[in-house]
Formats: C-alpha cells, structure tokens, sequence
C-alpha cells in the first residue's frame, strides 16, 4: 500500500509495521533537513553521511515509541542533535577540519586559489568550534549556521532557552575573540558585533 | 558561502547521488539488524556459540552434518520471496548453496540469513565466513553481503567475508568488491584483504616514478578534441570497442564528480588523470588526490602522491598548498616532530605563504 508522504499519521503508522515503501518515503522526506542539521554542526560530509545513517536506524527503530508529544520533525532532529552531541563529545578532538569541508564549486580553472582560502575559512571555522565545549558548539551550529531560533535549540538540545542563549553567546564571543587575531577566519564569517 | 547579520550561511552539499548512497546504506543496515534480531530470536539459548562441542563429539564423523533452520532459497532471484531464508551450521559444519548463479559456501559455525528478490542478494552474516562465487552483477540484480555495520557489494567475483568478534574480513579470490564500512567505503580486488580491524592488510596503490617530468608550462594546451564526453572516464574499455583517448582534464572532471559519491573510484580517477599527462590537470589531480587520500585516512598513500608531486610539479600551482598538507597529514597520524620539520621546510620554501602564521605556531617561532 503506498502512503503519501504528506500523511504524516498513516506514514508513521506504515513505517511501524515495517512496511518499507513508507520508511523510504519516510527517509526521502525528513533527509534534506537532518543532512543539513548534521553537516552545519560538524563542517565535514564524511563524518555527516555517518551520522545522518545513524540517526535514521534510531529513529526507525525507536518510531513505534513516538508518541507524537512533539513534532515528528523535532522528535527526528532532536535524535540526530543527540547523535551529533555524543559523537562531538566523545571523539578524540580533530586538530584540523579535513580540506574535503568544502563541496567544490563548478568552476575548477580560475578559482582554485579562491577555493582553497574558502575551504582554509571554513576550516579555521569549524577548529574554532572544534575548541569549543560541545554543548556551546553545538547550541552556536543550530543557530548561528543552522538557523533555528533559540527556542528550537532549546527543544533539539533538551535545556531552557537561557542556558541555550548563554551557549549561544559564548561561543560567539569566543569566535569572534579568535577571529580578531585571524584574517582568513575573520573574512569567512564577515563583520560581527558582540551581541 | 555569505554572511547576513544573525546567520552564517553554509549550504550544506545536497547530492541526489549521495542521498541515494546513504539511503541505500540505512536500509541495508536496517535489514541486516533486523535480520540478526529476527535469527537471535529463532534460535534457543540452548544453542548459543560454543555449546555445540558436545554435540559434535557424538556426532563424531558426520563433521559435514549441516543445520537449516529453514532453507527456503529460491534458484531464481527474481521469483524468489523477499522473506529472509535462515542458514545456520555447526562448529565444524559446512553448507553450500545456491542463490540464482550464486554458490555459496557457508563455513563452520555460521548463521547467515538470506533475502533474495527482484531488488538483489542480501546475505545478513550474524557470525562465521561464506565462500561466494558470483558471477559479474552486469545487468544482474545486485549481490551483497552485510556483516554488521560492513557492506560488501559485489562486482563479480570470488571472495570471503569472515565476521568474527573481533571484527570483520574480506579476501577477494576473483574480480572486485565494494566494501563499505564505518571508515568508509572501497574497493577490494584481486589477492587484497581488507578488514576492519584497525590494521588495514590491503596495500596502498602503487606508485609509479615519473622519471623526467617537470612542471608544465603555464599555456600547456589541452586537446579538446581528445575528450570524448559520451564516454564514462571511469569505465573500462569494452573488448573490441574502440580506443578512447581521455586526457588529464577529461579525467580530472570524471574523479571530481565521482569523489563525494565514490571517493575509492575517484581516488583511481585522479591516479589516471595524473599519468594521463604532465599538463596543469595532472598537477592538480596529483594534488586533489593526496587530499583525497588524506580525508580517507590512508596517510601513505597521501604521502606517496605528495612526493610525487613535488618530484613532478615542484613549482607547480598547488605547491604551496601540496606542502602545507604534508604537514596536515603527519599531524593526523600524530608524527608531531615530522609534521615539524615538514612546518620549519614550508617556511623555508613559502616565507610569505597562505599558512605562515599556523607553521610558526607550530614550529615555535614568532
């Protein structure tokens, strides 16, 4: 039986029973957002591609619990930011963010220099971020780069909207502290004021 | 990548290829965890691993005694139900089946549950080794083998995959595998073992000395007449067809479409590009491959395409940069003192370069 993917009630019904039409159409649906959640707080496709696998298998494996108490979408981010958080926090620390950061533009004949001082942006971006605690890290990702409001980085990080927007704010400071003494990371992220 | 007042904007990469590769790998997995609940759960206690022993000493010669727990394989894959077959045999026990044109040896105390339908072969091995010989997958559904969070896919060959809890191993007797793991994905061929235990037995790819090359000129021309883009670069020839003549640029765009979905085939693809000339375009893909290798954690074999970088293209355009990642890539295999020396030889070579401000940091000096 084919579910529309836009039925949201059926779908998840569907995907309990294990039908594997509805968890693809499941999948194809809530992808585009969870990749980009992911790839924002990380900076890095490989470690992202790992992470988005994960966060499906446990949200197919745990969606006979959901009980639609939130958003299906929240309750999938809200498992892909906790993948994410443990992931960050229990890794050894990268010293450097691989160069592969950076989808590489179509253009590959004038502009490799460019190229190359953008993927250097990005990386100095995310060795910032990579200093940082990963509960500041990842509350500055989803809002600053990822675009959530505080109140969603609350939700997806399971604390109160002040503890999120003290995150938030001391990562800023500290990335704008580091930017200050680094061209390259201060060009990439453009002119800030301290909020 | 702009930059508005509350927001760093980063688009994050949206391939249609790679969303389909990750889809394909979740539900993979999926299918291989559910596959081993569904085997844990069908078999008693009483036959956990280890407890055959004494059933084996009574079963003395009969040491081929082969336990199906339900054999139900259809011979035709497309015919075949999508309810998963289970396999299981005892210590000292062996089954050989056929799934299509599939033979498939099942070693000693090994469970492995079969799906077989229109979609392909998937073999879920929860423990213990299968012997596959499989035709070549041209224009056949695909054959795979999971083991755990290992994927091997089949190009058409003969190979063995071992899942021990140690981890898992595949030796490839015949043809290529596609063996995708948590550190990724590649390819294993002919004599190569691959594992993933933390020690990888599969070589690094040779690298051949390029005696006389010297950094192109910068009006190196490239022959657009040379590049056939009806043809996919990174397929082999067929028999009999004609010759193609694919230069460095041609195959340069080939691996650079290739690395966010198949980094292994671009990696191969980058390698071509670079003997395809001594043109600008093998400079960069000697250079793009050390980084590719890198981001794949294969340090040697970033180290050996750095190297023969600097022999080939030591003024080349990516010079600079070529040098900066030795350094990057001796600190990710925690070499701290050669990726200081590599930092002290950068400085030496680029005192005004992109990367003077992180080698000093890293060499001491202001």
């Amino acid at each position: 039986m084919t579910v529309p993917a836009d039925d949201e009630g059926a779908l998840i019904a569907a995907c309990v029973r294990g039908e594997r039409a509805a968890e693809r159409a499941l999948f194809r649906r809530e992808y585009p957002r969870v990749n980009a959640t992911v790839y924002r707080i990380l900076g890095t496709t490989h470690e992202t591609d790992d992470l988005v696998q994960d966060t499906f298998i446990a949200v197919f494996r745990a969606l006979p619990k959901f009980r639609a108490e939130s958003k299906l979408s929240t309750w999938i981010d809200r498992i892909a930011v906790r993948i994410v958080f443990q992931h960050i926090a229990t890794r050894r620390r990268a010293t450097l963010v691989p160069l592969e950061s950076i989808p590489d533009p179509d253009d590959r004949i004038g502009p490799l220099a460019d190229r190359i001082h953008a993927r250097e942006g990005l990386r100095r971006l995310y060795e910032a971020l990579g200093d940082m605690k990963p509960e500041a890290r990842t509350a500055f990702a989803l809002y600053a780069i990822d675009g959530r409001s505080i109140a969603e980085v609350a939700a997806l990080t399971e604390t109160s909207a002040i503890v999120a927007k003290v995150r938030i704010w001391r990562a800023r400071r500290e990335l704008l502290r580091r930017a200050a003494g680094d061209p390259v990371l201060a060009q990439f992220i453009g002119e800030q004021e301290d909020p | 990548m702009s930059h508005d007042r509350e927001r760093i904007v980063i688009e994050a990469p949206a391939s249609e290829l790679r969303r389909d590769r990750i889809e394909q790998q979740v539900f993979e997995r999926l299918a291989a965890i559910r596959a081993g609940e569904r085997a844990g759960a069908a078999m008693p206690a009483s036959r956990a691993r280890g407890r055959w022993v004494p059933w084996l000493a009574a079963a003395g010669a009969a040491a081929a005694v082969v336990l199906v727990i339900l054999f139900a394989i259809d011979r035709d894959p497309a015919a075949a139900p999508s309810t998963p077959s289970s396999i299981a045999t005892p210590v000292g026990g062996s089954s050989r089946f056929t799934v299509g044109d599939a033979i498939i040896d099942a070693g000693s105390d090994t469970r492995v549950e079969v799906t077989s339908g229109a979609t392909g072969v998937a073999l879920a091995l929860a423990r213990g080794s299968v012997d596959c010989d499989v035709a070549p997958r041209a224009g056949r559904p695909p054959f795979r083998v999971i083991a755990g969070d290992v994927a091997v896919e089949v190009v058409g060959t003969r190979f063995t995959v071992t899942r021990t809890s140690s981890g898992v191993r595949v030796d490839v007797a015949r043809g290529k595998v596609r063996v995708t793991g948590p550190s990724g994905e590649r390819f294993v061929t002919a004599g190569e073992t691959w594992s993933s235990a933390p020690t990888i037995t599969a070589s690094a790819p040779a690298i051949e000395p390029t005696a006389g090359a010297t950094e192109p000129a910068a009006s190196d021309a490239i022959d657009p007449t040379a590049i056939d883009l009806a043809v996919d670069p990174t397929e082999p020839p067929r028999p009999g067809g004609p010759t193609r003549t694919l230069t460095s640029h041609a195959l340069f765009d080939a691996a650079q479409r290739l690395r966010a979905t198949d980094p292994a085939a671009a990696a191969g693809t980058f390698r071509k590009a670079a003997d395809a000339g001594r043109d600008k375009w093998a400079a960069v893909a000697l250079f793009e491959l050390a980084d590719l290798e890198r981001s794949r954690g294969r340090a040697l074999a970033a180290f050996a395409s750095l190297d023969e970088y600097h022999r080939r293209f030591p003024r080349g355009a990516n010079a600079e940069d070529a040098s900066w990642l030795r350094v990057e890539a001796l600190r990710d295999v925690q070499r701290v003192d050669a990726a200081r020396a590599a930092a002290s030889e950068y400085l030496r070579r680029f005192p005004s370069g992109t990367y003077v401000k992180l080698a000093q940091a890293l060499v001491g000096t202001p």
